[in-house]
């Protein structure tokens, strides 16, 4: 076979940082290639070189052993290098052939008009030889994500494309449209196109591709073949060290019952139930946690308890209230603390100074907001206090927000929400795009909460997290619990089983899959803990 | 990224952090539209007809009309001729004032809006909608008292009646936004041709002063008009008024920065969703601050009825409008306000002595309004032209990488669930 | 011409019936608002036909009366010209606000070079480059200086506000200017004797020109290319610019076309009359804005928003016909209806959808 895709001593430098640190990469024609690292590894940072996006600082592109230097990805696709972004580039209100066809529109009368049936003959054409499903005629927003997925593929065989690039396509996937999604690779290759796919997820490397490789920190650390290869080894190249995360927890000493929900319903803007009937409640002093895939109605269910959203059916109680209308600032004040899983839009002002943003939220409360006048320098000694509590850097109260690093944002909402001395807090996504160190740091300070007998709930699409946080877990699925479970006693097998829609018992679920799941699985000691 | 972008980049990050630079496009625009005003001034002498003597030469082409006395006669005229002597404060001087004073509300009124993300065009509507109420109301109450007194309880009156129905006015936008989602850019125009219709339906019927042939109410007696300190009242301006205006920019200013409610109102304005994260509510936040746009609007036009006018006329100058300019030209600052409605003071008050000094048609100062807003709308020129670094003009948006060994990065926020393994 | 139009309203309902239920789904409070416009007006006429003494009959007959449409579309002219340019504007993600500024600028060129001329049409077209050059400067400083869309707009509007007269002032030596000669109106046998529609066949060129332009633009816009592009610039620039297409230039397309088209307008205006006015708010007297809110109602389709300005101008023409029969509304209240009836569908209709980037800026990923 030979390479299709050759890159050579690839090192792309941003200013202060080495995202990619002299990579190469050979990708044979007609296979699948994964390209496996955790977040910030500096995988997408080299597909956008190839793509286009950027120049590298140093090293050379091949194609077909021909070097190639792109300035846009439109010399990339000419070069016939197509890729698919995490964020569909898709127009919401047009057809799946306006997009697929958009911009080499077929025309007829001269060009006047676009010739419509051709465009739609040549989706349907190319849609059957490669077996996909897809309606030639469905609006974009009507159609579900695998589909918009599979309309981003057919747009790039439709320029030509020989090469597609894949970035983390399975993370907006629910299982079944991961499994379509790997017939419709495994199709494609058969037909002699390469494709690389960028995960996370080294169980999905190991199934799809047929080589991997790994990128560690910027650089590459090894390629493999993916059948002669365990997950133990593709851990260890991924992480390269003992896996952390088992974090020390004395068992709860739990107390009253801070935080219920029961059967809480949200329907999203199209009036689909993307919360569907779900009931628990969280005690003093422990971590109750969501486990599941992301996009299974976590979103929706957390704005309904912070007060960011209201559900359409059910109740939401705090502390023996009813809360399930109350304001946001009610429950702010209230004792509620939220660190949102969008810190950038939702969690600071980002071109507020840190000052400011240590206010947000209490800018009417007694402290720092006495009689509607805000009092400035208990409002700078307060931002001082997080910034110094939480370890944020640069440790300057009148930068930007935006001039921080994720991480450092991360810690400073953390800081600001824990300081309010809530009663309960809700964690969404607490480490999502946060480096290492700063992980461990906002772990600590979770279970640190949790011994002073807060209640907290944690929403993750990390399975480790959740699992290695929470004292009880339910399993979200299409906006239901699959089930709540220990997660001491779950197996990661079984979990991984949970967020795939698998009922326990054996009360399969639209997979149709087959697997008995330990009876010892179900839930024993759940407090309103729901089964559907 | 190449090293011209970086620093391209940097400096852009730098300038875009300070408030200089906000203060040197407003000139910069401002010199810019003048230098504009002076072309179209020459143009439009070529245009017209005069005797060679009445000609102004520049590189032997003669002009009817000489842009230098333009700017002159708007400037200094404005300022009441400081530089030729004579200067008294009953002059020109107290006009420019006078219309500084009106602009003071307007522009607080639409940098308020602004600041909370609102885009207020309806000043102009609130302005009418104050002026007639303070018209009538004072009408009403003057029957009650008189001399001093009447001074001393009218004018608070005025002011709060011309505040209450602005602020009433106002508000109406502000709900159709908050609760129909109604865009506020159209409502207010149309509030703007509303107010004009009803006004003047009103002036024209019910409330129409009997003795004159004009639409408007029946004048305010002397006493419950704003009196002249220390300038003589012959420009109609009142050092009170004024006093008032500059009361009303600290007090904006103080609300803004030191209050709980301008916390929620900048913040709704920068990052909505933050501020519904903070605990905000957006609809009354809008609400409130529509409302108290369209009250610092009504003030203006109880400004104008009781000290420009002394009753109520249809056709109430555009105020509004140029409080827009104002603000723009301030960046919506509430201090920057009291230096722009300065500025547009003198240009108003300096076409008049323009239409007095030349031929050239008033209009142009309409023209200059617009060219400010248009250069102060786009500091992106002015920060190629500062720079005079070739190549596009804009700044690449912060590109999503995600990362290599990067201390953190804001950069892998789009990387979705990592639920395996 | 009319014939066109009427084929662009039937595809149009074409198109909406395969769209089934999606476009129900989507417009519902628009689809009850036409709907109770329509019940409405249908029922004053069977109660104007049963009762012709009443209100009610004095009402129907001002409705059905041939004069009334044929100053609805005559008032539609400028509003329908600049609702469709924009349209062109802010489905490339530009907003145009500045529509008013444009309708000014070319009804004083055009009278402006039909005056110098002699010429009606070349004045017409003197009226269009005026007001496509205005919107080329405001397309440069939005596109290639990033100027906030909404401001810039607005400074279109004022720099043509005090422009306009100013000019008028200079050449004229007053805001208004003298009146030159007009076009007759143009009648096509047989048709114009149709009872109440012959008002279609026998009206000013600009009536004609209009049904042109809606139909053209709605085939731009269904059926051409170019019209795709300019969806997918004000939808998702990016998926356009992936595409291969340089999103820059199809909004300075787009914005120049917007300029063109509310050239005509504002040209057709002053030429209908042979006279520009430049008091106060001009003789555009907010027309520009109203056809923001008509392109808006209408769902930026080209027909939708023709239909809507019919009804606002529809509006007007039946509120200068009551006045001169003196029915007991006062005139300035009924001057004001259609601003209110544009608030009161705004409330109902509550959100219009934009277009997903419009008012955004979109820099070319290298």
């Amino acid at each position: 076979m030979a390479t299709a895709v050759h890159l050579d001593g690839i090192t792309k430098r941003f200013p202060g940082v080495v995202a990619n640190d002299d990579v190469d990469l050979e990708v044979e024609h007609g296979t699948v290639h994964a390209l496996l690292g955790e977040n910030g590894a500096g995988k997408t940072t080299l597909m956008n070189v190839l793509y286009g996006l950027y120049e590298p600082t140093s090293g050379t592109v091949r194609l077909d052993g021909e070097p190639r230097t792109f300035d846009s990805p439109r010399d990339a696709i000419d070069a016939g290098v197509g890729m698919i972004h995490q964020h569909f580039m898709l127009v919401d209100p047009m057809t799946v052939t306006e997009n697929v066809t958009l911009g080499s529109e077929p025309r007829k009368w001269g060009g006047l008009a676009v010739d419509r049936a051709a465009a739609r003959e040549a989706v349907v054409e190319l849609a059957d030889r490669y077996g996909f499903d897809v309606d030639p005629d469905a609006r974009i927003e009507d159609v579900s994500v695998g589909e918009q997925q599979r309309v981003e593929i057919l747009k790039a065989l439709y320029r030509g494309a020989d090469t597609l690039i894949l970035d983390e396509p399975t993370a907006v996937l629910t299982p079944q449209e991961v499994e379509e999604l790997f017939a419709v690779l495994a199709e494609l290759t058969a037909q002699g196109k390469t494709i690389i796919f960028i995960t996370h997820k080294l169980g999905e490397a190991m199934r799809a591709a047929d080589e991997v490789s790994v990128l560690r920190d910027g650089k590459k650390v090894g390629t493999v073949d993916a059948d002669g290869t365990t997950r133990e080894e593709l851990a260890e190249l991924m992480v390269g060290r003992e896996v952390l995360l088992d974090v020390e927890r004395e068992p709860a000493q739990t107390g009253e019952v801070v935080a219920a929900a029961s059967d809480v319903v949200v329907e999203d803007d199209r009036g689909v139930r993307a919360v569907d009937g779900i009931s628990f409640e969280v005690r003093a002093g422990e971590v109750f946690g969501i486990a599941g895939v992301d996009g299974n109605g976590q979103t929706e269910l957390v704005e309904a308890l912070t007060g960011l959203g209201v559900p359409d059916e059910g109740e939401i109680r705090f502390r023996d209230e009813d809360v399930t209308t109350a304001s946001r600032r009610e429950r702010i004040e209230a004792g509620m603390a939220y660190i949102p899983e969008d810190r950038q839009e939702r969690g600071l002002v980002m071109e507020f100074g840190l000052v400011e943003n240590g206010l947000l939220g209490s800018q009417h409360g007694p402290e720092l907001g006495p009689n509607g006048r805000i009092d400035w320098p208990a409002t700078r000694d307060h931002a001082e206090a997080i910034i110094d509590e939480y370890d944020v850097r640069p440790a300057d109260a009148d930068a930007d927000a935006e001039s921080l690093s994720g991480g450092n944002q991360q810690k400073f909402i953390v800081g600001r929400e824990f300081k309010r001395d809530p009663e309960f807090v809700v964690a969404s996504h607490p480490t999502r795009g946060v480096d290492v160190g700063s992980i461990e740091f906002i772990h600590e300070r979770l279970l640190e909460l949790r011994r002073q007998g807060v209640a907290v709930l944690l929403v993750s699409s990390k399975l480790e997290e959740v699992q290695g946080l929470s004292d009880r877990m339910g399993v979200v699925y299409e906006g239901e619990f699959i089930d709540v479970v220990d997660p001491e006693e779950t197996t990661e097998e079984e979990l991984g089983l949970l967020m795939a829609g698998e009922r326990p018992g054996g009360g399969g679920d639209e997979t149709g899959a087959t697997d008995e799941t330990d009876p010892e699985a179900t839930p024993s000691d759940v407090t309103g803990g729901e089964r559907a | 990224m190449s090293a011209a972008d970086r620093l391209r980049d940097a400096l852009d990050r730098l300038v875009e952090a300070s408030a200089t630079e906000r203060i040197l496009i407003s000139t910069a625009a401002l010199v810019l539209s003048v230098l504009l005003g002076a072309v179209l001034v020459l143009v439009a002498g070529r245009m017209t007809t005069c005797t060679a003597g009445e000609a102004v030469y520049y590189l032997g082409v003669g002009f009817c009309y000489d842009p230098v006395v333009v700017f002159d006669r708007l400037f200094l005229g404005a300022l009441g001729d400081p530089l030729s002597g004579g200067w008294s404060p009953d002059g020109q001087f107290s006009v420019t004032l006078r219309e500084t004073t009106l602009l003071l509300f307007t522009g607080l009124s639409v940098a308020l809006a602004f600041r909370a993300g609102i885009f207020n065009i309806g000043t102009q509507g609130q302005m009418v909608v104050g002026a007639l109420a303070t018209a009538i109301g004072v009408l009403w109450a003057s029957s009650f008292v008189s001399g001093t007194v009447g001074t001393v309880v009218l004018i608070p009156f005025g002011v709060l009646v011309g505040a209450t129905f602005g602020g009433l006015y106002g508000a109406v936008p502000g709900m159709l936004k908050a609760y129909a989602d109604a865009n506020e850019v159209i409502t207010t125009i149309m509030l703007n041709f509303i107010a004009t219709g009803v006004a003047l339906y009103l002036v024209s019927g019910v409330f129409k002063d009997p003795n004159s042939a004009a639409n408007q109410t029946v004048p305010l007696p002397e006493f419950a008009r704003f009196p002249a300190v220390l300038f003589g009242g012959r420009q109609d301006f009142s050092l009170v008024a004024l006093a008032f205006g500059l009361l009303a920019i600290g007090a904006l200013y103080y609300v803004l920065e030191h209050t709980a409610f301008g916390y929620d109102v900048r913040t709704s304005g920068v990052q909505p969703e933050a501020a519904e994260y903070g605990g905000v509510d957006a609809e009354r936040t809008v609400v409130a601050s529509l409302a108290l746009s369209g009250a610092l609007g009504g003030v203006a036009g109880a400004m104008y009825v009781m000290m420009v006018l002394g009753t109520f006329q249809t056709g109430i100058p555009s105020y509004g409008f140029d409080g827009i300019t104002v603000s723009i030209l301030a960046g919506n600052n509430p201090l920057g306000v009291g230096v722009a409605a300065l500025l547009f003071g003198v240009l108003k008050s300096g076409t008049t002595v323009v239409q007095f000094a030349t031929d050239v048609p008033p209009q142009l100062v309409g023209v200059l309004r617009g060219l400010v807003i248009l250069f102060v709308a786009m500091p992106e020129f002015f920060r190629m032209l500062a720079k005079g670094l070739p190549g596009r003009g804009s700044r690449r948006e912060a590109v999503a990488t995600d990362g290599g060994a990067v201390t953190g990065g804001g950069v892998a926020d789009d990387e979705g669930g990592e639920a395996d393994e | 011409m009319s014939d066109a139009s009427a084929d662009g309203v039937g595809d149009a309902d074409g198109a909406t019936a395969a769209e089934g239920r999606g476009f129900f789904e989507r417009h519902t409070t628009r689809a009850v608002f036409a709907a109770v416009t329509v019940a409405s007006v249908a029922a004053l006429l069977v109660a104007g036909f049963l009762f012709p003494d009443s209100l009610a009959g004095t009402l129907a007959a001002v409705l059905t009366s041939e004069n009334t449409l044929a100053a609805a579309l005559r008032l539609s002219v400028p509003i329908a010209f600049a609702a469709l340019g924009g349209i062109f504007a802010e489905k490339s993600g530009v907003i145009n606000i500045g529509l008013e500024g444009l309708l000014i600028v070319s009804a004083f060129g055009a009278i402006y070079v039909a005056d110098v001329t002699g010429g009606v049409w070349i004045g017409f077209a003197g009226g269009v480059l005026a007001s496509t050059l205005l919107a080329a400067l405001f397309a440069v400083v939005t596109i290639q200086f990033r100027a906030d869309q909404i401001i810039a707009g607005l400074a279109v509007w004022l720099i043509a506000l005090g422009l306009a007269p100013f000019a008028s002032q200079v050449i004229y030596g007053s805001p208004n200017t003298p009146t030159v000669a007009t076009s007759p109106s143009v009648s096509v046998p047989v048709l114009e004797e149709i009872p109440f529609f012959g008002a279609l066949f026998s009206a000013s060129p600009s009536v004609y020109l209009l049904f042109a332009a809606v139909a053209l633009s709605w085939y731009v816009f269904e059926r051409t290319a170019f019209g795709r592009w300019i969806r997918a610039s004000g939808e998702n620039p990016e998926a356009l610019d992936t595409a291969g297409v340089s999103v820059a230039r199809v909004r300075y397309a787009a914005v120049i076309i917007s300029g063109v088209l509310a050239g005509m307008g504002g040209a057709a205006l002053s030429l209908d009359l042979g006279q520009f006015t430049g008091n106060g708010p001009t003789m555009v007297n907010g027309k520009g804005f109203i056809a923001i809110v008509a392109y808006l109602f209408g769902n930026y389709n080209p027909i939708g928003a023709f239909l809507s300005t019919l009804l606002f101008a529809g509006l007007d023409a039946v509120q200068t016909v009551l006045q001169l029969q003196g029915i007991g509304v006062p005139r300035q209240l009924i001057r004001i209806t259609p601003f209110v009836v544009v608030i009161v569908v705004l409330a109902l209709v509550g959100r219009t959808r934009l277009p997903e980037a419009a008012g955004e800026h979109y820099d070319t990923e290298e």
